[in-house]
C-alpha cells in the first residue's frame, strides 16, 4: 500500500521495505498531504464545538490572554522597563512563543495517541507530527490577527516590514516541525515527556524574554548576550518584533534562527524516522 | 527466471522482536539502568522463512498461538520491521486485520475519511466510496455517531469496510471474517470473495480450517516462526490436526 495507486500498479516486484529510502518516503508523503489538511481542519473545528460561542473563542482566548498579561506585567508589575510599546512588545512575543509552545505539546502526543491508525494502515509516520504542527499554524493564525490590531490600537503606524512578519512565522513553522518530530519520537520512549515539556516551556517564556524585556538586563554582559543569541526562541521574537515594531536588528539573530530552523527539522526528521517501523507497536 | 507470475516472494525472512519494555519506561527506571545499557530481551518471530505466492492463489496460513503468522503477514504488509531477509510484492499489499480501531472521538463518516486518506485515496474517491460503505456496514444512521458509541461489533464492522475501500493487488487477512453477526459475516465473505477475484494473491491467517477448506488452494503451516509445512489445503491440514497425537 506504499507508493499508492501511482506507481503501485507496475508490474515490476518492489521491496515493501523501500519507504526504508528517503525519497520513496519523501514521495509518499507528498502524496498524503490531503490527509494533512483533513486532519488539520477537523482538528479545528472540533476544538471549539462544545463551546457556546464555538468559533468567536478562536479570538477571545488570545484577546483575553494579552488583557490577563497586560494587567499583570503592565500595569501591576510594571516590567515594562526598555520598552516603548509594551502592549505591542507583549502582544507579539506571547502569540510567536505560543505558536511553538502549543505546537511542541500537541506533537508530542502525535504518535502516541494514533496507535488504532499505526497498527492498520502503512503510510509514512511523519505524517503524524507533520499534520499536528499544521493544525497549530492554523489555529495560531486567529491569534496574530488579534495582534495586529492589538498593535494597531497602541498607534503603531503601518509598515512595509510588517509583509516580513510571514516569512518569520514560516522560520518559526520549520522550526517547530524539526521540534515536533524530534518530541514525537521521545514521548514513544518516555511518556513523561508531556509531563516535562509544560516546564521547559515555563522556562523559555521567562529565558527568552516573552514578557520582559532581556536585552536591558544583557547589556554590556557578553556571555549572556550571546546565551540569548543562541535561544531559538528568543531569536525568533526578536526577528516578529522587529518586523511590526521596527528598531536595530542584530543580524546575527536572524541567522542563529535560520540555523536552528535547518538543523532542527533535519535532525528531527532523521531520527523521528530512524524508528519509523516501531510507532504503533506494543 | 520465470517470475512475472510472482505475487509474492519471501527469501530468508528473518524478524525478532526486541522488548524493551518501552511502553511502560518511566524516567526512575531509565535512570536506574542508565540511559544506555537498556535490558531488551529478544523473541525471534520468525526464522529462515521462504516462499512464494503466484497470480491467482489464496494461500491460508495456520498455526498455534505465538507462531508467528500475524506477524508475517505485518511483515508482508511492510508494517513490521524486519531482521533479514527480503520481501517482494507486486502491486500494493493491505492488511486487513481486526484492529483497525482509529479515532473513537470521531464519527464513522470521518474516520472512513481519514483512513482513506492515509492509505492514499483522494477526498473523491472516497466520497464516491460512502453510500456503498453506509449500504454494506448497515450502519446507515449511526454513521454520523463518534465511534465510542458503537458496540464492538458495530466497529468492528465499520474497520472491516475502511480496509476494504479499496482494492489490493495483494490482500492479506488477519481473522477478519470472525467479526460480526451471521449476515455481516455473510456478506463480509462474499466482499473478500469479490476482492479475491480482482486482487492478485490472498493470503489469510485464521483458526477456522473450515475456512481455509472453502477458500484457499494452499496452505502454509507456522511452528514457532519457521514453516513447518507448505502445500496443498487438505495434505497440510490432515498434518496440522494430527501434530498433537
Amino acid at each position: 500500500m506504499s507508493i499508492a495507486s501511482s506507481a503501485a500498479r507496475s508490474s515490476e516486484l518492489r521491496d515493501v521495505h523501500e519507504t526504508d529510502r528517503l525519497g520513496a518516503y519523501v514521495n509518499v508523503m507528498w502524496d498524503r498531504r490531503s490527509y494533512v489538511s483533513f486532519v488539520a481542519l477537523q482538528e479545528i473545528r472540533r476544538r471549539q464545538v462544545n463551546n457556546v460561542l464555538g468559533n468567536l473563542w478562536h479570538l477571545l482566548n488570545p484577546a483575553l490572554t494579552i488583557g490577563v498579561y497586560f494587567l499583570i506585567f503592565g500595569l501591576l508589575i510594571k516590567t515594562t522597563r526598555g520598552v516603548d510599546n509594551f502592549l505591542g512588545f507583549l502582544t507579539i512575543g506571547l502569540f510567536v512563543y505560543q505558536f511553538t509552545q502549543r505546537s511542541t505539546i500537541t506533537a508530542s502526543k502525535a504518535v502516541v495517541s494514533n496507535r488504532g491508525l499505526l497498527q492498520a494502515i502503512q503510510f509514512p509516520r511523519a505524517i503524524l507530527p507533520v499534520s499536528s504542527t499544521v493544525t497549530e499554524l492554523l489555529a495560531a493564525l486567529p491569534s496574530f490577527g488579534v495582534m495586529i490590531l492589538v498593535v494597531l490600537s497602541t498607534g503603531q503606524g503601518v509598515s512595509i516590514r510588517w509583509l516580513l512578519f510571514p516569512l518569520v512565522i514560516a522560520l518559526q513553522f520549520v522550526f517547530n516541525l524539526g521540534v515536533g518530530l524530534f518530541v514525537a519520537r521521545l514521548t514513544t520512549h518516555v511518556r513523561d515527556t508531556s509531563q516535562i515539556l509544560p516546564f521547559v516551556f515555563r522556562l523559555l517564556l521567562y529565558g527568552s524574554g516573552v514578557i520582559f524585556n532581556v536585552d536591558s538586563y544583557a547589556e554590556g554582559d557578553a556571555t549572556l548576550e550571546w546565551l540569548f543569541r543562541l535561544n531559538p526562541m528568543y531569536c525568533l521574537l526578536t526577528l516578529a518584533r522587529w518586523t511590526i515594531l521596527g528598531g536595530d536588528l542584530d543580524i546575527i539573530v536572524l541567522f542563529s534562527a535560520a540555523i536552528w530552523a535547518v538543523a532542527a527539522f533535519l535532525f528531527g526528521f532523521w531520527w523521528f524516522r530512524r524508528a519509523e517501523s516501531s510507532y504503533g507497536q506494543q | 527466471m520465470v517470475s512475472s507470475d510472482l505475487s509474492v516472494e519471501v527469501r530468508d525472512l528473518a524478524v525478532t522482536y526486541k522488548v524493551y519494555e518501552e511502553a511502560s519506561l518511566d524516567l526512575s527506571q531509565l535512570a536506574r539502568r542508565g540511559f544506555r545499557s537498556r535490558r531488551t530481551v529478544t523473541v525471534d518471530a520468525l526464522q529462515g522463512v521462504s516462499f512464494d505466492v503466484h497470480v491467482g492463489e489464496a494461500v491460508g496460513i495456520v498455526g498455534s498461538n505465538g507462531s508467528g503468522k500475524s506477524t508475517l503477514l505485518r511483515t508482508i504488509a511492510g508494517l513490521q520491521k524486519r531482521q533479514s531477509g527480503t520481501v517482494l510484492v507486486r502491486g500494493s499489499a493491505h492488511l486487513l486485520g481486526v484492529n483497525a480501531a482509529l479515532q473513537k472521538s470521531l464519527s464513522g463518516y470521518r474516520n472512513v475519511t481519514l483512513g482513506g486518506l492515509a492509505m492514499g485515496m483522494s477526498r473523491a474517491e472516497i466520497d464516491a466510496a460512502m453510500p456503498g460503505i453506509e449500504e454494506f456496514s448497515g450502519l446507515r444512521e449511526a454513521m454520523g455517531r463518534p465511534m465510542n458509541t458503537y458496540s464492538s461489533g458495530m466497529r468492528a464492522r465499520l474497520a472491516f469496510s475502511i480496509a476494504t475501500l479499496q482494492v489490493p493487488d495483494i490482500l492479506l487477512i488477519d481473522e477478519a471474517l470472525a467479526v460480526g453477526d451471521k449476515s455481516f459475516r455473510k456478506r463480509s465473505l462474499a466482499r473478500i470473495n469479490e476482492i479475491r477475484e480482482q486482487a492478485n494473491a490472498v493470503l489469510m491467517v485464521t483458526h477456522n480450517l473450515k475456512e481455509i477448506r472453502e477458500t484457499c488452494s494452499r496452505t502454509i503451516w507456522l511452528d514457532e516462526g519457521r514453516i513447518q509445512a507448505d502445500g496443498p489445503v487438505d495434505e497440510v491440514l490432515d498434518l496440522y490436526e494430527q501434530r498433537d497425537d
